[in-house]
């Protein structure tokens, strides 16, 4: 039998990428796997903040899937979730598109207004729940109300109506989330070539046939990207909502994230944070899978 | 010559620029820096965590600059310490203070922190926390209010930590509105739609009813004053049994007729911030509020001269009015986490040079010892003898591991009760079970 001569080369090069993978795979273990190892591994303890020692039961996952709460915040948090990822994604498509369109006629300004709309984006949850918490406030000096009263709107009751409480926090994240999905279709729209808007014009298509039978389909690569990701990004949230309404009146807007931050840090049940934490991971882990396979059976994937 | 002033003024400069950076960055020379109390080559170090309004960064200037002028003199006085500065930012106590527990259970905590009041029993019961009666006098520990001393000092009769600021629940009224201070609940209500009826603008009673802690907190005065209790000796919840069952029924029945009679505003069910009370007091909108000592500085400060003037403060209105009042009172604490006696003593050291009185003179923060309302100029004006008074009615939250749990409980039954969708019976009973399902699994 031969010895083979140790040769760096054949680690490192194109085909064998193991030493330039390590870094990121050293990272990705060491702030993502082991953290994500550790939330499962406590999700079958019965751990507290307040108790050094704890023993290895799944009694933590049948309490928290038999406490009815659980099925009234996951209910909540769909509404959340679905209503905010439409929306989203149509305003932002529409923004996305308006600006293109003014980049192709060349009109000024448009740097100024991408500006605007991504400050909304920048800005940090807890500012955007208080920003949102003085607008909705319903004394007779909140914004909304103010802004409102002499169309004959004024006086409602958007934070201690349980329904209209649960629709604020759908706009205030819809406000928050819109021009990061501008900004992800604008690079989309930005990608398809002119000399197809060009030949459908020569074909006499109207704007609305161009947008649907061009548009559309080449953007959808970015729309599935888009959708994933605000709706995990939704679906995390929870620093907006607490500032906002802490997830009140009651329980009315309570989500999933912001229901596992009280459970952990309010409760100190670090066990049924942490099963909160795994459903919520298998809730993004579905919704993906399904967005994907969705997509991939239309082909365009 | 003008080579000689030119390179003069330049070495000035420099001098001037390295004095700054020595100063602000920690240079060894300076006794106070961002990160540490006393100099860097003290002989003897201890890690002390603080919050951040606490502390020479605190965001409000005066506060900032007592707290320099403190620390500056405690480093000059124990010219052997260094004290390494950990500052909690003030948005973050709530998740530091689990943080804490944490780190106290595997050895890691700070020698001396600030811990909530409002946790402090559970750092007892983990025995995470040093006794510390040895360093106080007997007077000094009894001379403390009996909510105070109730909670600090554990079932072995060792103080475990000194509770030095501290705060309660009064009710704040417009004297050209509600020029009585109401007694009872009735008379509440009644106050408040009288004062609706003078002045349209106004709502006549606000309090909180939003998710958080505040509202379970200020309303418990309610309770409470009826002779309600949430736990039991042994800590289980006991507030859906009866009489105690009873009394919640009454505080909740209380703030849903003050909502349905018109008294409150449904927008009590979304209140979770104090200062939505006082801004409606600046924008003279509302008659009668259910606030916190601490309110009364903001609004002697915000609002003008001759309306600051029609405020007056009087207890809690009682069930009936033979009941004698109640005040939810909570504040903040330190306390040592080290095994080192010499440590221990310098915490203890630190809390009576800072804290005790000092602290209180630059904050207006109430004292726990009601002697420091004689002592302190700051606690001269005649209202702060009704704080005295409001503080001698105090109740701290039960220090037991369920606490969290109810409180959140009790929000969300406050919360549900007043936006209607559920009965107060309702409510209630759902708040109880789940208090004592977390107090069974707590018990495992």
């Amino acid at each position: 039998m031969t010895k083979k001569a140790f040769a760096p080369r054949q680690l490192i090069g194109e085909n064998r990428p193991t030493l330039w993978m390590a870094p990121l795979l050293a990272v990705v273990t060491l702030f993502y796997l082991y953290p994500a190892f550790e939330v499962l591994r406590f999700s079958i303890t019965d751990a507290s903040l307040l108790e050094p020692n704890y023993d290895y039961t799944l009694n933590t996952f049948k309490n928290v899937l038999s406490d009815p709460v659980l099925y009234k915040v996951l209910r909540i948090t769909a509404i959340f979730v679905a209503a905010s990822v439409v929306l989203q994604l149509t305003l932002g498509l529409l923004i996305a598109v308006a600006v293109n369109r003014a980049r192709r006629r060349r009109l000024p300004g448009m740097v100024f207004m991408r500006s605007i709309i991504l400050s909304a984006w920048v800005m940090p949850g807890v500012v955007i729940g208080i920003v949102w918490a003085i607008i909705l406030n319903e004394a007779s000096y909140g914004l909304a109300n103010l802004v409102l009263a002499p169309v004959g709107l004024g006086g409602k009751a958007w934070l201690s109506d349980p329904n209209l409480a649960l629709m604020s926090i759908i706009i205030a994240n819809v406000w928050r989330g819109t021009a990061f999905s501008m900004i992800l279709q604008y690079a989309g729209l930005q990608s398809i070539p002119d000399e197809l808007y060009d030949a459908a014009e020569v074909d006499g298509a109207s704007t609305l046939q161009s947008f649907w039978y061009i548009t559309i389909p080449q953007l959808r690569p970015i729309l599935m990207i888009n959708i994933i990701l605000i709706t995990i990004q939704t679906l995390n949230s929870f620093d907006m909502v607490l500032a906002l309404t802490g997830g009140g009146p009651g329980q009315a807007t309570e989500v999933l994230a912001l229901h596992t931050y009280n459970v952990i840090f309010r409760e100190y049940s670090l066990a049924e944070g942490a099963v909160l934490a795994v459903i919520m991971l298998l809730i993004s882990l579905v919704l993906t899978l399904g967005y994907r396979r969705l997509l991939r059976s239309e082909g365009t994937v | 010559m003008r080579q000689w002033v030119a390179l003069s003024v330049r070495l000035a400069v420099v001098l001037a620029v390295v004095g700054v950076v020595v100063g602000c960055g920690g240079g060894g020379g300076s006794v106070l820096t961002l990160d540490r109390i006393g100099k860097e080559d003290a002989p003897n170090s201890m890690t002390l965590q603080l919050n951040a309004s606490y502390t020479h960064q605190s965001s409000t200037p005066s506060w900032a600059d007592g707290f320099e002028r403190l620390f500056t003199k405690f480093a000059k006085d124990h010219p052997d310490w260094k004290l390494e500065l950990e500052i909690i930012p003030d948005d973050q106590t709530t998740q530091e203070q689990a943080r804490l527990l944490e780190e106290a259970r595997v050895g890691r905590a700070p020698d001396c922190a600030n811990v909530d009041s409002f946790v402090v029993a559970q750092f007892i019961e983990q025995g995470a926390l040093q006794p510390i009666d040895q360093y106080f006098t007997e007077e000094e520990i009894d001379g403390l209010f009996p909510f105070v001393s109730d909670i600090v000092v554990g079932d072995d009769g060792k103080m475990y930590a000194y509770w030095f600021a501290t705060d309660g629940r009064i009710l704040y009224r417009r004297t050209d509105l509600v020029p009585e201070a109401p007694r009872t609940w009735d008379e509440l209500i009644e106050a408040a739609n009288a004062a609706e009826e003078k002045d349209p603008k106004v709502d006549g009673y606000l309090f909180n009813g939003g998710r958080w802690e505040g509202t379970t907190f200020d309303n418990l005065a309610h309770f409470w004053s009826q002779g309600g209790e949430l736990v039991d000796e042994q800590g289980k919840p006991i507030f859906g049994e009866e009489p105690h069952r009873t009394y919640m029924l009454n505080e909740m029945n209380f703030l849903k007729e003050s909502v349905d009679s018109g008294a409150s505003p449904q927008r009590v069910a979304t209140i979770k911030d104090y200062a939505e009370f006082e801004a409606a007091a600046q924008a003279q909108q509302v008659a009668m509020f259910q606030g916190g000592d601490f309110q009364y500085p903001t609004l002697k400060e915000t609002l003008p001269p001759e309306e600051f003037k029609k405020w007056e403060v009087s207890l809690l209105p009682t069930r009936s009015a033979g009941d004698t009042p109640s005040s939810g009172s909570g504040g903040w604490t330190i306390g040592s986490f080290s095994d080192d006696p010499k440590k221990v003593e310098m915490c203890m050291e630190f809390t009576k040079d800072v804290f005790i009185g000092g602290m209180n003179e630059v904050t207006g923060q109430l004292p726990t010892n009601p002697k420091y309302f004689d002592t302190i100029n700051r606690f001269d004006e005649p209202i702060y003898d009704d704080f005295r008074v409001m503080l001698e009615h105090g109740k701290a939250r039960p220090g037991v591991p369920v606490y969290p749990t109810m409180s959140e409980e009790i929000q969300v039954a406050i919360g549900t009760v007043l936006t209607e969708e559920a009965t107060p019976e309702e409510a209630l009973d759902r708040a109880y079970k789940a208090s004592l399902a977390a107090y069974e699994e707590q018990k495992k």
